[in-house]
Parts: structure tokens; sequence; C-alpha cells
């Protein structure tokens, strides 16, 4: 997963500017596109780090930011139910952006070249209404960052960390208006390293990669309040860290990303980038995690993905609202469907990310979250 | 077109230089209104604007104490929900010859607060937060400034030099961030050694509960106030000064509408035979007072108009001078545009034609009651006129009395005192006629005797056209009053400031940190400034001081801690409490002094307590003396160091007193300190006291330059009364002077006689100005000046100032007889007979 974040942080980091000139400025389409291609672009990279070949990974100080890169982001999705059955969609991401390749020189503990957003959201599946939350602020002065001992990454009063030292089981907590998140997380599998080794490619020039690597399961429980009620919850979350300076190419506009965690412990993560000429690029992939956390690449020509419906939201975007997923080696058939339709980030951004089931045969057969960008 | 007008029109053809002057006259007087006016209102609303620019939308500020906000307070604001909230650090620089807030802003949290970032694209915020260097214009003031995107510039910091480049430049015309220079918060922190420290937090509060959540989150010395009040409380800094200015400009009116009366009076007298012939014709008494008054009405509103233009160009010119005053009294201040409302236009309009018309109501009543049988003899009307006199008597006697009752009515009301003073003046304006008839009559037998025939005429002719005389002698006496008034309160306010000045600057060399300015937090001396010094064989002692802006209850007010030398209390003069005791008490008790302005503003006396915000929360201390101060007209707390550190953790020191040892010399004593502390780590400013004394006074006479010039336009106005006065008159005895002539007068002879009687009057109204100017004085001394400041001041009358004043009558008196002297001296008596 990856460009998703990517090109949701590139465009990010010129909404920030353009929410700081406008106020409430919301871009259009064309401003989103002209973002992602000018993130994208190569023009402002010199100078920052490139992921061009496979790194070791070393773990705690991976969990926490590489600034020398352009972006990163942490990403937590979840499907939660409470005691009655009621059930909630979750999405919280904290993403980070380089400024400049190197902080400016200063005694004030303001001074940073690192900007951070991050994103809250909730579907209330039987409720009325998904919500969708966003914030800013630099790395500096304690308003928001990463850091180890203990670990933790951080918005204000958004945050995630580890309970103690560096290790899970860590803890999600954040809360605006009348809702609020205090989530317990443990990993039920290791960690996957995406691509090759966890080095990402995105696009066919060296160096147009990511660092990435998921947690696919995550065993989650805690409460979640919203409109003055407390509901205890439990269920499943997946996590996606992923760092990196440049990935896509020009022709790329943007994507369809799946993660689905199904009943009988595999895990499927795939994603389509969509071409300017409404084609798929080749390098779309995937990858199929085993209960015992054995995963390998799912490449483009392995899957299927066919669109059976589509939702308009109000902000005038066409979705695709579910879908026919084939994984050709694995032999599966399944059937994806969002929980609701209206899972729009009515944000600075705009995008569509929320909670879907997933069927087999007709019969249900797990649940995961998706995420379309660029509609 | 009727008959009537167009033999008014043709009438004015003849005679043009009477309507030109009552139009000039109204001008004038509405010239300088709106003057004044635009120069207030554009300086207020050049700092309104560029306080809501500063405040954006901020419902509540956070302030901390003396030494700022501990930075750390905003991320646990934010943590605890307070998420509609923006640091800020401000402080004033100067560039290119201008003082700019340079505010130090968090671009992230910006977006709730303030606008004009509006049109902000791309790299120019990613740069301003990574450039150490990078500052943001608006692009009138970066075009002002003669810079662009990319240009680097000096700035100049508080004695420091500092490089900084104008990264970008907004794109907005608003005219609020004309001096205002945008950066960064953590580059505004280094640039003005703020490190650690935030100048205020600006909220955006839902409700009056989450405001008193926030309260019990701030430590004790940080307070949370209401944005709009803080902003009001900033504006009203400068209110006593913007009334003051109005009143100055409202006398200049009045003294026009002197000459207003004047000139339409003299309107109607030259026009007794026209207007006689027209009730003749049948025209109606009522028709004659409508027809004066739509003339008048037409006089005011072309003078209004004319004044309009011309008070848009002098009011551009005093708009400098007030904004240069309030910069060095109040705020710094940058003010780009003309503050012209259609509410100052309208203003100016209105008094400019009912102050015409007010003067010309008694004109045309005069008109109305002309009978054809009345253009056969002027004497009626003069002895119309001297039945008025007992009613301009009376009159003036009461009017008078009002105002004496008004001045001892116990008020602080600033507006109320103006009333008295105003109520004095045109009382005793109504007396000049009457007076100088009285003059005139007793004059004209000494006049006789010394100048002969023609000095005897001279003094008739003053009494026998009193209906022109009195009015133009009450303008230029009104005038000449205002000057020596004013003159001497501003004389004795200097002398009492240059005495206090002389004792309250006890030490002999001050090492200070330059850039004390209103906004952020000062300036410190570096740490081992007094400890070099001290060290120096030439010092006897130091003594230190540092000041300091701190919250009251009552608003915030100046506090100067001060470590004393010995000789130190000996520079303090007690209104109020004893001074041999009152240090005793500052450096043990929980005791402090206040100024007068403070005692006056906030009815504070011996004794009574005042409460301050320390860093230990509110603490009320004892009033041990009230002392003069003339350094802040809000008002200064004193105390004692000693207390400052108890109950403030703000280790820092702004000033050293430097005693000199006895026999030492000043100039090599300077040099030694300047070399001592040569190298400290920031500049420091090493100066005598007597240039101290000497830069406090340019100070004074550049604040009180306004006035000076608002009396000479008063003057002006006047002059122009009585210039058309004495014209009238001398042109209206044409007739007579060619008699005159044609009985052997020489024309040296009559130019004497105009020139005598131009004279006569030029005195008169000096003489009876005086005693007006020194009440005038008096009052704004004991009234106005002390309901607007509170200070008192030794009264301290000049003879310069009065001799002055009767010069300025004089000469004005007859440099306006020069043209109507000549005119008569020239006429040849066989014309004017013949005219008849």
């Amino acid at each position: 997963m990856m460009i998703r974040r990517w090109s949701v942080v590139g465009v990010t980091l010129l909404t920030v500017l353009w929410l700081m000139g406008c106020g409430e400025g919301q871009p259009d389409r064309e401003d989103d596109t002209l973002a992602v291609s000018q993130a994208l672009g190569g023009d402002d990279m010199e100078g920052y780090a490139r992921a061009v070949e496979p790194r070791e990974f070393r773990f705690p100080q991976d969990h926490v930011a590489h600034p020398e890169y352009r972006n990163e982001w942490w990403y937590v999705t979840g499907n939660l139910d409470d005691a009655e059955g009621r059930r909630f969609g979750f999405q919280i991401t904290f993403f980070r952006f380089a400024l400049s390749p190197t902080p400016p020189e200063s005694e004030s503990t303001w001074a940073t070249n690192q900007g951070w957003m991050a994103h809250l959201a909730v579907t209330d599946v039987n409720g009325d209404r998904h919500r969708a939350l966003e914030r800013f602020s630099r790395g500096a002065a304690g308003l928001a960052g990463a850091e180890l001992d203990p670990f933790r990454v951080w918005l204000d009063d958004w945050e995630l960390g580890a309970e103690a030292g560096n290790d899970f089981p860590w803890r999600l907590v954040a809360a605006e208006g009348d809702l609020a998140l205090d989530l317990r997380l443990e990993p039920l599998k290791d960690k996957v390293f995406q691509g090759d080794r966890g080095l990402s490619q995105k696009s066919p020039e060296p160096g147009n990669a990511s660092y990435y690597f998921s947690m696919t399961r995550l065993d989650t429980e805690g409460t979640l309040s919203l409109g003055g009620r407390e509901y205890s919850v439990s269920g499943l979350s997946w996590m996606d860290r992923e760092w990196s300076t440049s990935v896509l190419g020009e022709s790329q506009v943007g994507w369809d990303w799946f993660s689905l965690q199904l009943d009988d412990g595999h895990d499927v993560m795939v994603y389509e980038l969509r071409l300017e000429d409404g084609g798929v690029d080749p390098l779309s992939k995937g990858l199929w995690v085993e209960p015992d956390s054995q995963h390998q690449v799912i490449p483009h020509d392995a899957f299927e993905l066919q669109v059976l419906r589509t939702w308009t939201s109000p902000a005038g975007s066409t979705y695709p609202v579910a879908w026919r997923l084939r994984l050709l080696e694995q032999e599966r058939d399944l059937e994806i469907r969002a929980v609701r339709e209206d899972q729009e980030m009515d944000l600075t951004v705009r995008y569509w990310e929320g909670a879907v089931d997933v069927f087999e045969a007709g019969e249900p057969a797990g649940r995961g979250f998706v995420e379309m960008t660029a509609y | 077109m009727t008959l009537l007008a167009k033999a008014l029109i043709r009438d004015h053809r003849k005679r043009p230089w009477n309507i030109l002057f009552s139009i000039l006259g109204v001008a004038l007087g509405v010239a300088i209104v709106v003057a004044v006016d635009i120069a207030n209102s554009s300086a207020s609303r050049a700092f309104e604007m560029s306080l809501e620019t500063v405040t954006g939308r901020a419902t509540h500020q956070v302030l901390g104490g003396p030494a700022g906000l501990d930075e750390t307070l905003y991320a646990q604001l934010r943590r605890q929900g307070f998420r509609e909230s923006a640091p800020v650090v401000e402080g004033h620089v100067q560039t290119r010859g201008e003082t700019f807030t340079l505010l130090g802003l968090e671009p992230f949290a910006e977006a709730p607060f303030r606008d004009y970032a509006d049109g902000i694209r791309g790299e120019g915020v990613s740069a301003l937060v990574t450039d150490v260097d990078a500052v943001m214009l608006s692009a009138r003031t970066a075009a002002r400034l003669d810079l662009e995107s990319g240009d680097r510039f000096t700035l100049s910091i508080r004695g420091r030099e500092e490089t900084v480049t104008l990264r970008s430049v907004l794109d907005t015309d608003e005219p609020g961030l004309d001096g205002i220079m945008l950066a960064d918060i953590a580059h505004a922190q280094v640039l003005l050694q703020r490190l650690g420290q935030l100048d205020r937090i600006d909220l955006i509060l839902p409700d009056d509960q989450a405001l008193e959540r926030l309260r019990t989150l701030l430590p004790e010395g940080a307070e949370v106030m209401a944005t709009q009040s803080r902003n009001e409380a900033t504006l009203q800094m400068s209110r006593a000064f913007h009334i003051n200015l109005t009143a100055m400009s409202l006398l200049a009116l009045l003294v026009g509408t002197f000459l207003i009366y004047n000139t339409m009076i003299f309107s109607v007298l030259r026009r007794r035979r026209l207007l006689a012939t027209l009730r003749m014709q049948g025209m109606t008494g009522a028709e004659l007072f409508r027809l004066v008054m739509t003339e008048a009405l037409l006089v005011g509103l072309v003078g209004s108009v004319l004044g309009l233009l011309a008070g848009t160009l002098i009011g551009q010119f005093l708009l400098q001078m007030v904004t240069r005053t309030v910069s060095d009294m109040y705020f710094v201040l940058t003010v780009t545009e003309l503050h012209l409302t259609l509410w100052v236009v309208l203003k100016g309009l209105l008094l400019g034609i009912a102050a015409t018309l007010a003067a010309a109501l008694g004109p045309a009543w005069e008109a109305a009651r002309i009978s054809p049988r009345d253009a056969l003899s002027r004497s009626t009307l003069e002895r119309g006129v001297g039945r008025l006199m007992p009613w301009l008597i009376g009159a003036g006697l009461i009017l008078m009395g009002l105002g004496w009752i008004l001045v001892q009515w116990p008020s602080q009301s600033l507006l109320l005192g103006f009333a008295a003073l105003f109520l004095l003046i045109l009382g005793y304006a109504l007396l000049i006629p009457p007076a100088l008839l009285m003059l005139a009559r007793s004059l004209t037998g000494p006049m006789g005797a010394t100048f002969g025939a023609v000095g005897r005429l001279s003094a008739r002719g003053v009494s026998a056209g009193m209906s022109r005389a009195g009015p133009a002698t009450a303008a230029l006496a009104l005038a000449v009053s205002a000057t020596i008034g004013v003159g001497v309160m501003v004389e004795s306010f200097r002398t009492t400031v240059d005495v206090w000045l002389g004792q309250t600057l006890q030490s002999d060399v001050y090492v200070s940190a330059p850039g004390r300015s209103g906004v952020g937090v000062n300036p410190t001396l570096p740490d081992d400034a007094r400890s070099r010094v001290e060290a120096l064989e030439a010092v006897e002692t130091v003594s230190t001081a540092r000041r300091v802006h701190v919250h009251s209850p009552q608003g915030t007010v100046e506090v100067m801690a001060v470590d004393p030398a010995p000789r130190t209390p000996e520079g303090y003069r007690y209104r109020a409490g004893d001074g041999a005791t009152a240090w005793q008490a500052l450096e043990n008790q929980d005791a402090v002094l206040i100024s007068e302005p403070l005692a006056w503003r906030l009815s504070l006396g011996l004794n009574d307590t005042l409460t301050l915000r320390t860093d230990r929360g509110p603490r009320e201390f004892t009033i041990v003396g009230v002392v003069q101060e003339y350094g802040s007209d809000r008002g200064l707390v004193t105390v004692h160091r000693a207390l400052y550190d108890r109950y403030w953790d703000d280790p820092g020191v702004a000033s050293l007193g430097i005693y000199l040892r006895d026999g030492i010399a000043l100039d090599p004593a300077l040099e030694d300190i300047r070399a001592a502390v040569a190298d400290l780590e920031a500049p420091v400013l090493v100066t005598a006291s007597g240039e101290i004394r000497e830069m406090s006074m340019d100070i004074f006479d550049r604040t009180f330059a306004i006035t000076h010039i608002l009396r000479l336009l008063t003057v002006g106005v006047a002059f122009i009364g009585i210039l058309s006065a004495l014209m009238a008159l001398q042109m209206e005895r044409s007739k007579e002077n060619a008699v005159l002539r044609a009985t052997g007068v020489t024309p040296g002879e009559l130019g004497g006689m105009v020139a005598l009687q131009s004279g006569l009057l030029g005195l008169a109204a000096g003489l009876l100005a005086m005693p007006l100017g020194l009440l005038m004085s008096q009052v704004l001394i004991e009234v106005i000046n002390l309901r607007s400041f509170g200070w008192s001041m030794q009264h301290d009358v000049s003879p310069r100032v009065l001799m002055e004043g009767l010069w300025l009558a004089l000469l004005a008196a007859l440099l306006a007889g020069i043209y109507p002297g000549l005119r008569m001296a020239r006429a040849r008596p066989a014309e004017h007979l013949r005219e008849e």
C-alpha cells in the first residue's frame, strides 16, 4: 500500500500550505491531480534520501521517524464490534512530511523542517453517519512527532504509543468533540515486509520506491465513544508503516487499495494503480499472508478486480462500493461490499476510505478496509 | 432667477473681496476641523486595523508576566483540547527608517485566526518555516520598501543588525499589514531573542465554560483576556491625546464662526442702501431674512466644500505629526492611508454650514429690520449695536459664570472640562465688543493728544463702527488668547517636565538595553554588564531599573523595579506620602509608589491598595506615595527590586544608573564605561544624563509641534477676519475719507489714520486676549490636562508668551490694515464723492 498514502502525503504537503493560505480552501479535483504530479515531479527531491535498495530494518528504531525521507506514515485501520453487535470501522493516520531536506540551524525549540498531519475517522455502521477529522502541526515544540522510550507517535492529544518501553501492546488514544477512541493493540502475526524485503517499487525509475512493512492482524479492544455514549469494543486492526521520498510515475492518477482480514486466518492486500488512460498500471500488486505470517507477493496478472456497484458522494465524486476480487493462484473468489456507502473523507484532501465486508460464495468470509483516491 | 438675486450677484461682482473672505473664513475653519478629524481617525483606524490584523479572529489571549509565557504552555493547552489556539512572539524591528511589528506565527495553527495569509501558495510557507532568515511582507509594504521576493535586507533589532530575506510577498491589499512583518515563530524567537518564551497565545473559545476550564490550566502569572477588551484598552491609551486635538480644532472653528459673523454682518451693512431699495420696491422683511440666510447657506456650502478639500491636504500633513507623536508616546503606528469617511465629510460640511448659518442669523435679522428710511443712514444700526451692549455684557457674564461653575464641578469628565472651557471662551468673547467700545472711547482723548485730529478720528472711527470692529476684534482676541493659553500651558508643562527630568535623572551616566517598546517583552542587559561597570574606578555606586508591563484588575500597568543607589530616593518628588520613610517601606513591605496619572486614572491615594498579578498570583500592595512622573501618561508603579524579585521571576535588569565618584570628569568616565561594555554579547547604550534630558525634551517638543501648528492656523483664520473687517470698515468709510481729503487731509495722514485704527484694534485684541489667554491656560492646566492625564504642573507664565500674543495681534492688525490704508491714500476724493 503505498501510493495511496503516498500521494495523500504529496497532496498534503501542498494542501497544508493551501490551508494556511485559505483557511477553508477545499482543493478541487484538478488541484489534487496537480499536487500529485508535482509531489512526484522529482524537482524538489534533491537532498532527500531515496529508497534505492532493500535495507536492514531495525527495531524499535524503525517504529519512529526517518526525517531524511520526504514522507512517512503510521496508518491504522480496523473493524470493531461491541457486545450488543453494534459495529464500527475506524481509521487513524499520522503523516509526516519534510518541508526541506535538512532542518534549519536554530536554537529555537520550534525550529523544524517537519510537518505533520493526522486523520481520524469512525464509521458507525448502524448509526447515522461517517465522521472524519483532520489536524496539522509542526513537528517541534512537543506538538507532534515520533519518539522512543517509550515509543509514541502523536499530534497534540491524538497518540499511538507503547504502554511501556517500545514493544506491544500499544495504545491508541484520540478524541475530539463527542468522538473518542481508546484502543489497545496486540499483534497476532509477525510484521510482513512488502515488495522486495520491504523495498516497494512504485514506478520503474530507481528510487521511486518506499520502505514498507505491515502488521496485518492486530487484536484490538477498548472503548469507543460517540454521540455521548461509550461502547466497549473489540475486533481486528491493520497497521502500515511506510516512508519514501518519491514514488509515482506521471501517468498514474490514483489507486484503489484493499486490506482484507479473512475469517480463515489469511490476510490479503491488493492495490490497483489507475492510469490516465483509464487502464491499470502493471506495477499494481498485492500480498497474501498465511495465518503463520508466511507471505507471498500477488503479481498484477494473478488477480482480477471487477466493480459491481458505484455511489456518488454529496461532493460529486462517484466511487465504486462493491467489487469482485479473484485471486487466481489462491483460487479465491471474494465479493467485497462497503458496510455503508458514505465513507468519503471530505477533508482537505478528499478520498474514500472505509470499512468493508467480504463474502465468499454468498457467505460472510471476512472484513477489511478499502481506500480510493482521485475519483 | 429673481431680480433680487440678480441685484445681489451684480453687487458681489462689483465687490468680490467681501464674499471671497467669507468663503475663505468658512473654508479655513472647516479645513482645520476636517484636517484634525482626518488625522485622528486615520491614525486610530490604522491602529485598529493593525490590531485586528495582529489579533485576527482570536476571542481571547493568554498573556504572561513580565518575562512572557513559558513556551511549553502552548503544547499543554493543545493537548488539553484547546486546539483553536496559536502561539505568538512579537516585537519591534526597524528597517529603512520604519518600525515594524515582527509577528512570529505558527503557520500550521493559523488557519482559524488570520486571513491575510490568503494568497500564499506552495513553496513560500515551507521556506518561511525552514529558512532561518525568511520573513514575509504584504505586497504593498514590499513595494513601499522597494523590496522584491528574494531580496536580502537588514533589520535593526534592539541595537543589533540581522540580515533577513524577503521570502515571499503576501498578495493582499490589507492596510492593517502595513506595519507588520511576518516570520515563523522559531525564527522570530531567535531574531527577538525570546528563546523559550511566547508573548501570547491566541485562542478562539466557544463559551464561558471553556474560559473557566482554561483559567484552571494557566500557571500563576499568566492571564487570559478577551481580545476585544485588550484592544480597546490599547486604543484608549491615546484617547486623551486625540480629544485634545479635536478640541483645538473646534476652537479654530469657533474663531471661524466669529469671522463668518463678521463678514456676514458686513455684507448686510454694506448693502443697506441696496436692501433698503429692495424694501422700497415692496420686498418684505421676511424675504430679506431668507435672502441673507440663503446667501449665507451658499457661502457656507462653498466654503465648507473648499474647506473639505483643503482639510484633506492639511490632514495628510497633520497625520504625519500625529503618527509621529503616537509612535513616540503610545504604540508603533504605520499609517499609509488617509481615512476619509462619509462621516468626516458630513461632519465638516454640517459644522461649516451650521456655523455660517448661526453666524448669519444676527445679520439676517438686521437685514429684515431695515426700513427704507434706514438707507439714509447707518447710525440706526450703530445705535442698535449700542443698545445691544448691555445684553452682550449680561450674556457674556452668564456664560462665563456657567463655565466657572462647570470648572468647579467635581468630575473626571474631559468633555465636561472642554464644555466649561468653551463656555468661558464664548462668554468672554461676548464681553469683547463692550470692552472695545470702552477702550476706544477712553482712548479718544489720549490719542487726540498724541496724534492730533487723526488720532481722535481713528479712535472715534472704531467706536462708530462697532458693528464690524466688535466681532473682528473678538475673533482676533480669541485666536490670540488661544495662542497665549496653549502657549502658557505648553510652556508650563515643558518647564515642569524639564525640572522633573533634572531631578529624576540623579545618576551621571545611564547604561541601558536598547529597544524598549510597547510590544512584547522589553530587553534586558547582558548579565555581566553591571559587574563590569561596578569594577571601574570612576564608578561610586550603581542603581538598576527594569520597566515591565504587569496585569492588574484595572488593566495593564507599567511597573518599574528599582534597585536604588543611596541617592536614588532624592530623585522623587512626592505629591502625597513621606519620602523619608517611603523607601524603607518599599524595600521591606508589600508597598509601592504610584505616579500621578495612575492615581488619577484609578482614583487611588495614599494607603490605598493596588492589586497586581504577580508570578505568585494576584497580590495587594499598599501605596506609600504618589509621585510626579511625566514619562508615562498612563501611569507608573515604582517598586523596590527586592519586592520585584520576591513576586516575579524575571531577574533581568534593563538599565543601570551610574554615580561617578566626586571629582571625576564626565567625558573620560563615559569613555571608560563604553570601553567596559563594548564587547558584551549584546549591544548596550551608554548615555550621559544630560543627553537623556535633551532627548526627552526633543520628544516633548515634537509632541507639541502639532499644537503649535494648530495655534498658527487659528491665528491665520483670525488674520483673515481682521483683514476683511478692516477692509470693510475702510472701504465703507471711503466717502467720509473723501470728504476728509477734500477738506485738506493729506493721503499720508489718511493712510496713517487707517494704520492707527488698525493698530488700535490690534492692540485692543492683544490686550483683551491676555486675561482670556491666562484663564484658558489655567483651565487647560488645572482641568483639561489633569482630566486627560492626571499630571500636575506648575503654572509658569512667561512674559515672552504674553508679548508674543500682543505682537501677533498688532502685526495681524497692521498687516491687515496695509491694503485698505494704501487704497485710502491713493484714492482720489473726487471719484468717491462722485460715486454718491
